[in-house]
């Protein structure tokens, strides 16, 4: 595994959000590597700035001191376009709150991104076909979000985030809005489908148990990284 | 203190500052149209009424005679020999100062202290008004002098003692400002000149007559009413003055009728936006009323909640509403004037007058409308579980169930519209209500086709632009409870613009048609004002080059049932084609018509009087009221639906008038018509100032103030036009809004601002092109009924529907321009959304 190449690297990463006078301090000089196929929970209290180091990773964000690289693109610099092509290709985000577009049936949510990553129509049915059937909703394609539960939505995300084999995914607690036993077939279908399939994988969460099905775990405390465990 | 919940309710709007002023705006602009057009009509109408008023003074009613007024030994037997002392003299004409129409009042001041006060309170600057005796000899004595009110001489630039000149009857005279008298209540004097009865008859060319006789009879007093009735000779009759100022004012009624519907229609898509942002606030708000709802909050008190907000909203805008109205209603009052003034009577309006009647009709027709359109959506939310209250696709879902119920009522309206047509006869007002049946009962229909047509573009858009286009076709049918409303709103105001377009396209058609086979003779040439001299008219007649010439006398004939329009030719037998006769064979009718005593009726005339061929009516003559048969309906567009077609022959026979008003011209075939009118205006020069065109020019200038009849009706439509283009911007930045996760999502996605905005764009691009078809179907029908029930109705016209493709097709292009203009923002904004906020827990 350490000898694998970094998908993810940050050297010094800073971010600061203003409320009014006050500052305040969210990632105070974040170090980070995370090598690729590897699994990485990233733990901390609401407002430790977990989300804040995933969107800076995924170029949603971009740093006010520091380095961010992943996939092998160097995001620092980088202008809002770039990232937003940088994201398309590299990344693919699971959500807790699953965000399907409402107006697209299931296959045409997964097929968006591959659109938009200009995979031609025949290629893209496979795809998805490929991966509807390996989240189990291949039976599901023409429905439409609102007549799924919250655990076959959350399926199709998955399904749309890794359609376009990106090289990392970034997951902020995508078990939150799942009851515990959905929660556990989720973490094990994400867990299957990654490893299987080598992605990089970067998961926000302030539960020990999902923490538990990576690699490794990151605490994220006053805007540092402090220890890290073993699975 | 505001009550918690409420303050809840309230910040939203507050928070939302743009929705909040795109829906006061909205219903503000709504009002201010009504407020408008209720001030410009009311104005107009009250300054005539004002200046009538005035000018009739304290007279009770009025001794008039035949078409040339009454003769003026008449007065003089009524005050010498029958003893009646309330009684004045009047001639009244219209001269021009420097290109300005004035009113000129021939009056005999001795006679005016029992009738008028104002005539002998003019006063010199100097002498002011306590040197009665010089200002009594210099308005006898001084040739031309003449008073007029204060505002008048400031205007013209004059001061006491001025010497001035003036065209009246085509020929320039000379007159001199002896005094000014006060502008009278709200200017009733403006443009006004007072004179001496002798030197107004010389100037209008009514030597010898007199245009009536003010008389005052004390209330109650029959006797003395029956007396001088009997006084009377054959041909003269004492009517009341009021009802004749009313009969007159009325000649107007149906052309304001029509103005204040289309300010309602303003309203109509004003409340069509009302309903689509109280709708959206609600929607919007619905996790606050689910927590609300969860907290204890009863549904009546949701209920109640929602509307006085929606009351507090209305009266906002309503108030502001009425302050645009003012300001805009000064610049439909000048539209509204000139239009009258073009066809009915004279009116001179200096200013706007709000009364307090106008200014309650604004708000009430603004909280009102809030309230209206906030029911619905307040209803509906009352209705929902608290649990429910928060999720969007349970709304969308409702929204699709109601949506076949919505259309059948929708449909039920066209029907109840179409029953009140067919059997409301000729009353105006239920075809205007038909109308609005007709517009709400098809905009319920709107949103059930758009939403299919939405459904069934998807595949087509998906194959054409991938997701993202289908992506924006199918956000059109999912969120139909958001777009819905707007779509509704812009395809009405669109229809109201196709239709109206085809009813004046048609009009115009069918007026160009009708000018170009009336207009039979090369040159026309006639008095500006009153007669041509008629020296004038024989020496004209000799030019050479002219083959052959006609007459016209336009007359005014009257009685106690209003005023009839007698328009007598002489013409050509060759020139009768000219005429379209409607409902008799020509070959009898011209014989009859020519001697026999027997008049042709115009269709307006035909049809607001149920006459045609074989019957008969009743007019006023010299020798009293007298039959004539009709010979037949002929075609006409005159505005005046009181055209009566009589023989000069016939005429003579009956009144005591031979003036003629102008002449047209036949040319010999060789002879240019521009040579005559050159050789005519030569010829009329040191005569009397005569119009002379040839009749290309006066089709020409026909058609120019046909157009400017209809500025006013394009002002109205632009402006609903923008009231759905608010609608339409609310919309989409409401769904911007609602959408802003969504937005978030694609971009975090990886799709660029460009393609966002694009998407947006896209989507409300499809929005226009949608309400602009829809449209299509509505402006169609309404122009039908625009053309064959309204103008019917109002006018007594037949005009032939045309439908130019052109009218279509740039109407469907311009919805689809307003939407996408109105996009601009919504998708600025959409590209622009961040992609953080999808990573957020709602």
């Amino acid at each position: 595994m350490v000898s694998e190449p970094l998908a993810i690297q940050a050297r010094g990463v800073c971010r600061r959000f203003h409320e009014g006078e006050r500052e305040h301090i969210v990632l105070d000089g974040i170090d980070l590597d995370v090598h690729r196929g590897e699994t990485v929970a990233l733990r901390g209290r609401s407002g430790s700035g977990k989300s804040t180091l995933l969107n800076i990773i995924g170029g949603i964000d971009a740093p006010d001191a520091g380095t961010v690289s992943a996939a092998g693109i160097d995001l620092t610099g980088l202008a809002e376009r770039g990232r937003t092509l940088f994201r398309r290709e590299h990344i693919g985000f699971v959500y807790q709150a699953f965000n399907l577009v409402p107006t697209l049936n299931v296959a045409d949510n997964v097929r968006l991104v591959l659109e938009l990553n200009n995979v031609n129509s025949v290629k893209a049915s496979e795809r998805i076909n490929e991966l509807l059937d390996a989240v189990g909703l291949a039976d599901r394609a023409g429905s439409f979000p609102d007549m799924l539960s919250g655990g076959e939505q959350q399926r199709v995300a998955i399904a749309r985030a890794l359609c376009h084999k990106p090289a990392v995914l970034l997951a902020d607690e995508p078990t939150g809005n799942l009851d515990d036993a959905t929660a556990d077939a989720m973490l094990a279908l994400i867990d299957q489908l990654v490893r299987t399939r080598g992605h990089t994988m970067l998961i926000a969460t302030h539960s020990m148990h999902v923490a538990s099905h990576c690699d490794r775990v990151l605490e994220l405390h006053n805007g540092q990284l402090e220890a890290s465990t073993g699975r | 203190m505001i009550p918690v919940t409420y303050r809840a309710s309230f910040s939203y709007l507050l928070r939302h500052p743009w929705q909040l002023a795109l829906a006061l705006l909205g219903i503000g602009i709504g009002v201010a149209v009504i407020v408008a057009v209720d001030i410009a009509n009311a104005s107009a109408r009250k300054a005539f009424l004002l200046s009538m008023d005035t000018i009739t003074g304290k007279a009770t009613h009025q001794v008039i005679g035949g078409p040339r007024g009454v003769r003026e030994d008449v007065y003089t037997k009524l005050r010498v020999n029958h003893g009646v002392r309330a009684i004045a003299p009047v001639v009244e004409g219209t001269i021009t100062i420097d290109g300005m129409t004035l009113s000129v009042l021939g009056i005999d001041l001795f006679a005016e202290r029992e009738i008028r006060d104002f005539t002998g309170e003019a006063h010199t600057r100097d002498a002011g008004a306590s040197d009665r005796s010089t200002f009594f000899a210099d308005f006898f004595l001084t040739p031309g002098a003449v008073t007029t009110s204060k505002q008048t001489a400031e205007d013209l630039g004059l001061i006491v003692g001025d010497v001035f000149e003036l065209l009246a009857d085509g020929k320039t005279r000379r007159a001199e400002l002896l005094a000014v008298f006060p502008d009278g209540g709200n200017n009733a004097l403006y443009r006004l000149l007072v004179t001496d009865i002798a030197t107004a008859q010389e100037w209008l060319g009514r030597a010898g007559w007199l245009t009536r006789v003010d008389v005052r009879i004390d209330h109650n007093d029959e006797a003395t009413l029956s007396a001088l009735e009997a006084a009377l000779p054959d041909g003269a009759q004492v009517l009341s003055a009021a009802g004749r100022t009313r009969s007159t004012s009325e000649m107007s009624k149906a052309f304001m009728t029509n103005l204040t519907a289309m300010s309602l229609l303003a309203l109509l898509v004003g409340l069509f936006l009302i309903f689509n942002s109280v709708n959206f606030s609600v929607l919007q708000r619905r996790a606050l009323i689910g927590v609300l709802r969860a907290l204890g909050l009863t549904r009546r008190q949701l209920l109640a909640m929602i509307l006085i907000e929606a009351a507090l909203l209305g009266l906002v805008a309503a108030i502001l509403g009425v302050a645009l109205g003012i300001m805009l209603g000064e610049q439909l009052l000048h539209l509204v004037a000139r239009t009258i003034n073009d066809l009915y009577f004279r009116v001179n309006v200096t200013g706007v007058g709000v009364d307090a009647f106008s200014v309650a009709k604004g708000l009430v027709a603004g909280v009102g409308a809030a309230l209206l359109a906030a029911a619905l959506p307040a209803i509906e939310a009352t209705a929902y579980q608290p649990r429910l209250a928060m999720m969007r696709s349970a709304l969308e879902r409702r929204a699709r169930r109601a949506l076949p119920t919505v259309t059948l009522t929708g449909i039920g309206l066209m029907i109840a519209a179409v029953v009140l047509i067919v059997f409301s006869g000729k009353d105006l007002v239920a075809g205007l209500t038909a109308v609005f049946l007709m517009i709400l009962g098809f905009a319920l229909c709107v949103p059930l086709v758009v939403r299919f047509a939405a459904i069934g573009m998807a595949p087509a858009a998906a194959a054409l632009g991938g997701t993202t286009a289908r992506m924006a076709v199918a956000g059109i049918a999912s969120g139909i409870a958001r777009t819905g409303i707007a779509i509704v709103a812009l395809a009405v105001a669109v229809s109201a613009t196709i239709g109206v377009s085809i009813m004046v396209d048609s009009f115009r058609g069918s007026v160009g048609e009708w000018l170009e086979q009336t207009l039979q003779a090369d040159v026309y040439a006639g008095a500006q004002r009153g007669a041509m001299d008629p020296a004038l008219v024989a020496a004209i007649s000799d030019l050479d080059g002219v083959e052959a010439v006609s007459t016209r006398k336009r007359a005014w004939v009257e009685d106690a049932n209003g005023q009839t329009q007698l328009r007598v030719f002489e013409m050509p037998r060759a020139s009768y084609a000219g005429t379209e006769i409607l409902d008799a064979d020509p070959a009898a009718v011209w014989p009859a018509w020519e001697s026999a005593d027997a008049v042709l009726v115009s269709e307006p005339y035909s049809f607001q009087h149920g006459v045609g061929a074989g019957d008969s009516i009743v007019l006023p003559t010299g020798g009293g009221p007298r039959e004539f048969s009709v010979a037949a309906t002929f075609q006409s567009y005159d505005i005046n639906a009181s055209g009566i077609m009589m023989s000069r022959a016939t005429y003579l026979r009956h009144y005591d008038d031979d003036t003629i008003d102008s002449l047209g011209l036949y040319l010999h075939n060789e002879v240019s018509a521009n040579e005559i009118v050159e050789q005519v205006e030569a010829l009329s020069n040191d005569w009397q100032a005569l119009y002379v065109t040839s009749r290309a020019g006066l089709r020409q200038e026909s058609m120019r103030i046909f157009d400017r009849t209809f500025v006013i009706t394009n002002v109205l439509y632009w402006l609903t036009l923008g009231v759905a283009f608010i609608g339409i911007l609310s919309a989409m930045l409401a769904l911007q809004l609602e959408r802003a996760r969504e937005s978030a999502t694609l971009r975090a996605l990886g799709m660029t601002r460009t393609q966002v905005g694009g998407m947006i764009t896209a989507q409300t691009g499809i929005i226009g092109l949608l309400s602009g078809l829809a449209a299509v179907p509505l402006g169609i029908v309404m122009a039908w009924v625009l053309i064959k029930v309204i103008n019917r109705r109002a006018f007594g016209w037949q005009i032939d529907m045309s439908i130019a493709p052109d009218i279509l097709l740039v109407s469907v292009a311009f919805a689809m321009g307003v939407a996408l203009l109105a996009g601009i923002y919504p998708a600025y904004r959409a590209g622009r959304s961040q992609p953080a906020i999808a990573m957020r827990e709602e």
